[in-house]
C-alpha cells in the first residue's frame, strides 16, 4: 500500500471541506445578461399559460413577496390591497389551475440591470382574460360565467439569482378589472 | 490515511445536510404543546375538554388559509392564518393572528389580531374555535370522555 503523506490527506480534507461550502455559494458567481432575464421572463410567463402551480412557484424565490394592488371592476369599491408571501402566493397559483380558458399577453417588457449585475428590474405590463365567476355565485361547470374579465397590469419584479438559478426575489403589480360579455369573447379550452 | 479522505468527505456532506435540514424546518409548537387542554374564554378558563390540536386541526377543515408558526416568548406561540377571497370589489386578503400561550395544564387563547371586520374579542374567538370540534364530535381529551363529564361548553354524551 502507498504511503500518502499526512500533509497531503490534510490537503484532501481542506479541498473537500472547501468544496463543500463553496457548493452553495457557485451561483453567487453567475452574473446577470438581458438576455437571461428575457428567457426567465418568457420562461415564467409560459408558465402562467399552463396555470401550472408546481413550475409557477418554483420560479419564486423562498423570501418571495408579492404587493398587489387590483381595483376591481365595480369602482365604487377602493382598490384591494394584498401582500403575499411565498406560502400563500404558491397556495393561490394552485386555484389559477382550476380555470380551463385563460388568455396572458404580454404587451411590452423593460429590464433594467444592477451594476453589480447580480439582480434585474423588470417592468411589464400584461392582459389577461379569462372567467369571471361572480363571487357569491358557486360554478358546477367551467363555462357557469357570464362574463369575462380582463385584467390589465403593470408589473415591476426584481428577479435574481438563488441558489444558482434566476427567480422572482418580489413583484410589486397594480391592476385594473373590466368585464366584458361572453358573447363577445371566445377562448379554446386548454 | 488515504482511506480517510472519503469518510471526511461523507462527514462533511452529511454535516451540510444537517445544517440545512435544520436552518430550513419551519418553526411550529412542541407536541407537548398542543396536547394542552384549550380554555374556555369564562373568567375561570374552564377547560374546554379539547385538545389545543384537535382545535386546530378540526378548524383546518373549514379553512385553505396558510398557516405559520412564531413564537413571541417562551410558552407563547402566535400561529398566522392568511388566505384570499373573491369578493365585488376584487380579492381580499384576510389576515389572522392568534396568540396562544400555555398556563399550566391549560393553553389559553392570549390574543388576537385580525383584518378589518373580523372580531378580535377572545371570547367571540374562543367559541368560534370550539365550533368545529363540537359539531365534528371530535375525541375529547381523557378526563372528558366519561359519561356526564363537563367542560366549557361541553358535556359528554351519556351511553
Amino acid at each position: 500500500m502507498r504511503n500518502v503523506p499526512i500533509s497531503a490527506l490534510r490537503f484532501q480534507i481542506l479541498a473537500a471541506i472547501l468544496l463543500a461550502l463553496c457548493a452553495p455559494l457557485a451561483g453567487c458567481k453567475r452574473s446577470l445578461h438581458t438576455r437571461d432575464v428575457i428567457e426567465f421572463v418568457d420562461k415564467a410567463d409560459n408558465a402562467a399559460r399552463k396555470r401550472f402551480a408546481p413550475e409557477i412557484c418554483g420560479l419564486r424565490g423562498e423570501n418571495f413577496t408579492l404587493s398587489v394592488n387590483f381595483q376591481g371592476h365595480e369602482e365604487r369599491y377602493p382598490p384591494s390591497k394584498i401582500e403575499m408571501n411565498r406560502k400563500l402566493f404558491c397556495k393561490e397559483a394552485g386555484k389559477f389551475s382550476r380555470l380551463r380558458q385563460y388568455k396572458l399577453e404580454r404587451k411590452s417588457m423593460d429590464i433594467d440591470l444592477a451594476d453589480d449585475r447580480k439582480t434585474a428590474t423588470v417592468k411589464s405590463e400584461y392582459v389577461e382574460t379569462m372567467p369571471y365567476y361572480e363571487p357569491d355565485i358557486m360554478p358546477l361547470t367551467p363555462d357557469d360565467f357570464r362574463e369575462w374579465q380582463i385584467v390589465e397590469t403593470r408589473d415591476e419584479s426584481v428577479v435574481g439569482i438563488e441558489s444558482g438559478d434566476l427567480v422572482f426575489l418580489s413583484t410589486r403589480s397594480d391592476s385594473v378589472q373590466t368585464l366584458t360579455a361572453k358573447g363577445e369573447i371566445s377562448l379554446p379550452y386548454d | 490515511m488515504r482511506a480517510l479522505a472519503g469518510p471526511a468527505m461523507m462527514l462533511v456532506m452529511a454535516g451540510g445536510y444537517l445544517v440545512y435540514h435544520l436552518s430550513s424546518k419551519e418553526d411550529a409548537p412542541s407536541r407537548d404543546f398542543t396536547e394542552l387542554e384549550f380554555a374556555g374564554a369564562d373568567y375561570q378558563h374552564t377547560g374546554s375538554c379539547y385538545s389545543l390540536r384537535t382545535v386546530l386541526n378540526t378548524n383546518r377543515f373549514f379553512s385553505d388559509a396558510t398557516r405559520s408558526w412564531s413564537s413571541p416568548r417562551e410558552d407563547a406561540w402566535t400561529l398566522a392564518l392568511d388566505s384570499i377571497v373573491q369578493g365585488n370589489g376584487g380579492p381580499t386578503q384576510i389576515s389572522q393572528k392568534f396568540t396562544f400561550e400555555k398556563d399550566g395544564d391549560q393553553v389559553h387563547l392570549a390574543s388576537v389580531k385580525a383584518s378589518e371586520n373580523l372580531p378580535t374579542d377572545l371570547k367571540t374567538n374562543v367559541d368560534a374555535l370550539l365550533e368545529s370540534p363540537r359539531a365534528l364530535r371530535s375525541t375529547p381529551i381523557e378526563r372528558c370522555q366519561k359519561e356526564g363529564a363537563t367542560g366549557y361548553l361541553f358535556v359528554a354524551p351519556r351511553r
